[in-house]
């Protein structure tokens, strides 16, 4: 076990309050699990060293007040988490009907009862930052929707965490029968700081999410977080991840199809430059009959940087009828950087359609000489010819807006990057 | 329709006989004195003890693998001898007429005559029965063309300086923890060398027998092709059919020097236990070769026996323009698990390794795909391609894909497709249509699936393998 | 042939489909060498019908009996149906990836013969008669080595059934919707493979929702089945009429039928 997570547990066991029941359960799992090494298949790829090394300590400073990023031409509810702790200055006073938007310790005791019990169920137990994050996490923000409100404005949940600043942050979303809602996470942290921010979402029948992950800033800090969700029969979900890398960014996905003719997309992309390291591993469960999973991860890869994907598809014994698709497509800059890739499938049932395919490919180079004979600069050469697998996902977002101001933030990030 | 295909697929294990031969077995257990004798009873030179007693020490440090998809209660490895050999080639026999009858038969009736006369004239055969080398066939003719086939445990008396330069020399003593125990305890297999510019004018085989009862065998396999040679060799391993399990833990090693060529088949039909998942063999094997400059190595490998499968042959494409293939067909059924899969180390550039691997799941048993490719940054322009079918008969078995690829090198590029499928209705209707029974039916599809490797496998060899499925096939239907 | 009255008779047959009935009391008689049109809207039972006969899994006889040359058909396995001569053309053939159509064919023909008690025909023999079938089906011979069916295009996919239909020589061959997705050269190559191999001791049943291929196959009967049953029956000519007045009046007939009962 290392230092850090002897502090963490140690930090951890001082803290009382109305999650006391499922802190101590993760507490326990905790002080049980081995801190990971090469040989831990979770983080293979993946050194904790920074981790370990980290300086970031909790910042418990009203006086810090971050702004999440302003996006054109988009509104939304916004949630922002100023190193761990909930703004409520920054929060968005009437909501639409049919949402609400709590903190955890300010609910009815009958509410807290129900959120207590759906905490920590969708996001597995063998995640161990999101054990860290069960025992630490400082605010907890209850969002729910009643079934049949369509939230056509999105909630965007920001974390945002100053120089050194340490936070661990958590929501619960819920979505009832028949419901709409279109989540954002963002996290926009300075340098050296460490956060882990975990969402949990639980999506009943018929209800449809849509969902955005953002990590776009880079740099030292340590960024490791999960988004697990839970689709009941019928329940829709369409996720669009966008990811640059840090000294370590670490996602973990959960995808459960827990009911019957649930539908799954995730889209995710990442741009790696400098030494920057970013490890999504994503994880779809196939539990119930008639589901179906469309997956598409795609990344570039330069300098030094280094990707990790895992992306594990596991249809249960019961799942008869599944169509589950994964496609994993990279493309390696430099002959510094790494592509690890690992597409998994795990299969119980005969009566399924299931297939994953994942290719490194090359910048051609002769193709982009060519263009510079030609006077095309070598930055929108590149752009030119390589950018359109990257932008296929954009194109997929479907909120126009924020596809729009993503668009060319990658794109120019892209141009930056060096063919070696 | 799944019951049909599934009892379509039930088979007699036909090679679960048992040979009555008086055997000289050691008692189980397993410390240093027991090395020492086996090094002993093959009249080994002390560096060859020493290096079995480095390996056995490393051995000891280690802990065994739990990352294959495998279930199995924990091995008792002081339940096991290390050592069996029938008592009649104690002194060992000159000619075929010295071996035991017995002996003789136990091959015929596997369908591999050790008698030249009777034998396919392409193919030379080393029979190994438990920890013995019972005869090695056509070696004059062998010897005329330079090739040296013979067991290993005469090759490390005969050819010592060959030995010692490549023994542990593509897979070291404590790569695994199989490996380790293999490099302490082995006691025989085939060394072939070939010399340059040599085409071996036959097929080499081995054909392995375990027969005696709570013994593992630990066979190891040593094949050099130097410059621009080129051998085919192919592999068969069979077992009796008993309620215990038995360890089988070999290692194989293959060096391919520049311009050379290896083909390596097997056809693994070790006794697989019966319907409940009672006895069968556990085959931990470690098989890799290394490929310098402008050489191929291609595995071929049929499996369809075993209770427990833990093998990926693999390739280290060291030389420039080196090329690796693995061609496999996966058949569990049972409670049979494999994991099998290979690995593909581009170091070189230019280097090419295909990987075409088709796993059929029945029954209650598991079948995974394990792979790694990995461009190292040296391997400009390297390219791998790599496809993994599966299919899964019922929904009672699984069938698994765990594909590692790493890439390092920017001019390097790879691509993976995985499927999955199954036998469909509509496939057998149109094959009942036409007046082809269930059980043809399945065995006809099946085939199909397969048949990508099938034809990378020598022309005697894909007789057998044909049959053996055909035999994996056949049953009753109700 | 064992008896020259009658090859098919199928006596009000009633059969479903997943609990649904779709065939509801079906009648018909077929004599060797026999040509009989069967034609319907969508949805009459028309395909319904050859899987009933050829047995697939899944489609139920409820009551009803079909005998096929003097044998109770409806005792039979699916593989024995199809070795005492019934053929079945599919409308979609399946594709068998990796198993060539000559491996398949050999097979076929091999498990036909050995159940009549005939002795195997030599590979060079078989593989002679292969290559005139697919030179009389305008499909190159190289298609005896491609996986059966495996990247076929529609026409292709039709006359390798054909093919097969030469090779099997059924007593009674089922076609359905044959001419489904061919253009009018295709479907003249399939209707000449048909023509040749008509004989007197061969049946046909043309099912087809177009009265074109009616053109090049000339029917002895003309059959009109809708909802599960035959409700009118004519010579070649029915057809012509359907052609023109479509099958909208049909959706009368069954009120008649109750106000005759």
């Amino acid at each position: 076990m290392s230092e850090w997570l002897e502090s963490a547990i140690t930090r951890a066991q001082s803290i009382n309050d109305w999650l006391a029941p499922k802190r101590a359960n993760a507490l326990e799992l905790l002080s049980t699990t081995k801190w990971p090494t090469r040989k831990t298949e979770a983080w293979r790829y993946t050194p904790l060293r920074v981790v370990e090394r980290t300086k970031a300590k909790s910042i418990d400073d009203a006086a810090i007040r971050l702004l999440p990023v302003a996006i054109e031409n988009f509104s939304a509810i916004e949630l922002a988490f100023v190193n761990g702790k909930l703004d409520e200055s920054q929060l968005t006073n009437a909501l639409p009907k049919g949402l609400s938007i709590s903190l955890g310790q300010n609910l009815s005791d009958s509410e807290k009862a129900q959120a207590l019990s759906a905490f920590s169920t969708t996001k597995p137990d063998r995640h161990l930052f999101g054990l860290v994050n069960d025992v630490l996490a400082q605010d907890v923000v209850i969002i729910t929707v009643e079934a049949g409100a369509e939230i056509s404005e999105p909630v965007r949940i920001s974390s945002l965490l100053s120089q050194g600043a340490e936070s661990h942050t958590r929501v619960q979303v819920s979505l009832g029968e028949g419901s709409r809602l279109s989540v954002i996470e963002d996290i926009q942290a300075q340098g050296e700081s460490l956060s882990t921010a975990f969402v949990e979402y639980n999506i009943a029948a018929k209800a449809h999410l849509e969902h955005y992950r953002f990590a776009l800033q880079t740099g030292t800090n340590v960024s490791i977080g999960g988004s697990h969700f839970s689709l009941k029969d019928h329940a829709k979900m369409h996720s669009t991840i966008v990811s640059f890398g840090s000294d370590l960014s670490r996602l973990d996905t959960d995808i459960i199809h827990a009911g019957e003719f649930a539908d799954a997309k995730l889209n995710a992309m990442h741009l790696l430059d400098g030494k920057e390291l970013f490890d999504l591993h994503a994880t779809v469960e196939h539990a119930m009959p008639n589901g179906t999973t469309e997956e598409n991860v795609r990344g570039i890869v330069a300098d030094r940087a280094r990707s990790v994907f895992n992306g594990r598809i596991h249809i249960h014994r019961d799942a008869q009828k599944t169509l589950a698709e994964l496609n994993n497509r990279n493309l390696l800059m430099s002959n510094t950087a790494e592509i690890n890739t690992k597409p998994e499938l795990e299969i119980y049932a005969d009566d399924v359609r299931c297939a994953h395919g994942a290719t490194v490919a090359e910048i051609d180079k002769q193709a982009l000489y060519y263009l510079q004979t030609r006077g095309v600069s070598r930055s929108k050469a590149q752009v030119m010819l390589n950018f359109g697998f990257i932008n296929e996902l954009i194109d997929l977002m479907p909120n126009a807006a924020l596809a729009e101001w993503v668009r060319p933030i990658i794109r120019e990030r892209f141009a930056q990057m060096e063919v070696k | 329709m799944t019951e049909q295909i599934d009892k379509a697929l039930a088979r007699e294990y036909e090679a679960g006989f048992v040979s009555d031969v008086e055997s000289e077995t050691f008692e189980p257990g397993l410390d240093e004195s027991v090395i020492r004798r086996i090094s002993q009873m093959k009249n080994e030179p002390e560096w060859m003890l020493e290096w079995r007693l480095s390996a056995f020490r490393e051995w000891l440090e280690m802990e065994e693998p739990d990352w294959a998809l495998v279930d199995y209660p924990k091995i008792d490895f002081q339940a096991i001898s290390y050592y069996s050999a029938p008592k009649s080639m104690k002194d060992k026999p000159k000619s075929l007429d010295e071996v035991d009858p017995e002996l003789l038969r136990t091959y015929e009736k596997l369908g591999i005559p050790l008698i030249e006369q009777q034998m396919l004239a392409g193919v030379a055969v080393d029979a190994v029965f438990d920890s013995v080398s019972v005869v090695t066939t056509f070696r004059d003719k062998l010897e005329e063309a330079g090739v040296i086939f013979c067991p290993i445990s005469e090759a490390i008396q005969k050819y010592p300086e060959l030995i010692k330069k490549y023994i542990g020399s593509v897979v070291p003593k404590k790569d695994n923890y199989y490996a380790a125990l293999n490099c302490a305890v082995f006691t025989d297999g085939s060394f072939v060398y070939i010399p340059k510019g040599t085409r071996c004018p036959m097929e080499l085989s081995t054909y392995f027998r375990i027969n005696e009862q709570n013994t593992g065998q630990f066979e190891r396999t040593l094949i050099v092709a130097d410059e621009g040679s080129h051998v085919s060799y192919l592999e068969g391993c069979t077992a009796p059919q008993r309620d215990e399990n038995q360890l089988h833990a070999a290692v194989v090693e293959l060096v391919a020097m520049d311009n050379a060529e290896i083909k390596y088949s097997t056809v693994q039909n070790w006794y697989p236990g019966d319907e409940d998942g009672k006895g069968g063999i556990y085959n931990f094997v470690t098989k890799r070769g290394i490929c310098h400059t402008n050489a191929k190595i291609s595995w071929t490998q049929v499996e369809t026996g075993s209770a427990v499968t833990w093998k990926y042959p693999s390739c280290v494409l060291k030389g420039d323009n080196s090329v690796g293939e693995f061609y496999s067909v996966a058949l569990t059924r049972g409670r049979q698990q494999a994991d099998t899969g290979t690995k593909m180390i581009h170091l070189g550039k230019n280097t090419k390794s295909t990987i075409i691997s088709k796993g059929i799941s029945a029954g209650k048993s598991n079948n995974s795909y394990r792979g790694l490719v990995r461009m190292n940054p040296g391997a400009d322009g390297a390219r791998n391609f790599t496809q993994c079918d599966s299919l899964l008969i019922g929904d009672k078995c699984g069938a698994h894909t765990f594909p590692y690829v790493e890439s390092r090198n920017p001019s390097a590029i790879i691509e993976h497709e995985a499927t999955t499928s199954k036998v469909s209705d509509e496939q057998m209707f149109l094959c009942r249509q036409r007046g082809l029974d269930p059980e043809k039916a399945v065995s006809m599809i099946v085939n199909g699936f397969c048949k990508e490797v099938f034809k990378e496998l020598p022309m005697e060899f894909a007789v057998e393998a044909g049959k053996l499925l055909e035999i994996s096939l056949e049953g009753s239907v109700g | 042939m064992s008896n020259t009255e009658t090859l098919l008779s199928i006596k009000e047959l009633h059969a479903s489909v997943e609990e649904k009935q779709i065939i509801k009391g079906l009648n018909l008689e077929i004599k060797p060498g026999e040509v009989h049109a069967i034609m319907g809207p969508n949805g009459a039972g028309k395909s319904t019908m050859g899987y009933v006969l050829s047995g697939r899994d899944g489609y139920n006889v409820e009551s009803g009996s079909v005998i096929l040359d003097g044998e109770d058909l409806l005792e039979m396995e699916t593989e024995d149906r199809a070795r005492a001569g019934l053929f079945l053309a599919f409308q979609y053939p399946v594709e068998i990836p990796g198993v060539s159509n000559l491996e398949f064919l050999k097979a076929s023909v091999d498990a036909q013969r050995e159940a009549r008690g005939e002795d195997a025909i030599t590979s060079a023999d078989f593989l002679k008669e292969a290559k005139a079938a697919c030179k009389q089906v305008n499909l190159p011979v190289s298609f005896l080595k491609r996986g059966v069916n495996e990247g076929f295009s529609g026409g292709e996919k039709k006359r390798n059934e054909l093919m097969q239909m030469l090779l099997l020589k059924p007593k009674l061959c089922i076609l359905d919707e044959t001419d489904s997705g061919l253009d009018i050269d295709a479907l003249q190559v399939v209707a000449e493979g048909v023509n040749s191999q008509r004989s007197a001791d061969r049946s046909f049943i043309v099912v087809t929702h177009y009265q074109r291929l009616l053109d090049y196959i000339k029917p002895d009967f003309v059959h009109v089945l809708s909802e599960g049953k035959i409700v009118k029956s004519g010579d070649a000519s029915l057809a012509h009429e359907l052609e023109a007045q479509g099958y909208a009046w049909l959706q009368t007939a069954p009120a008649e039928d109750e106000l005759e009962g």
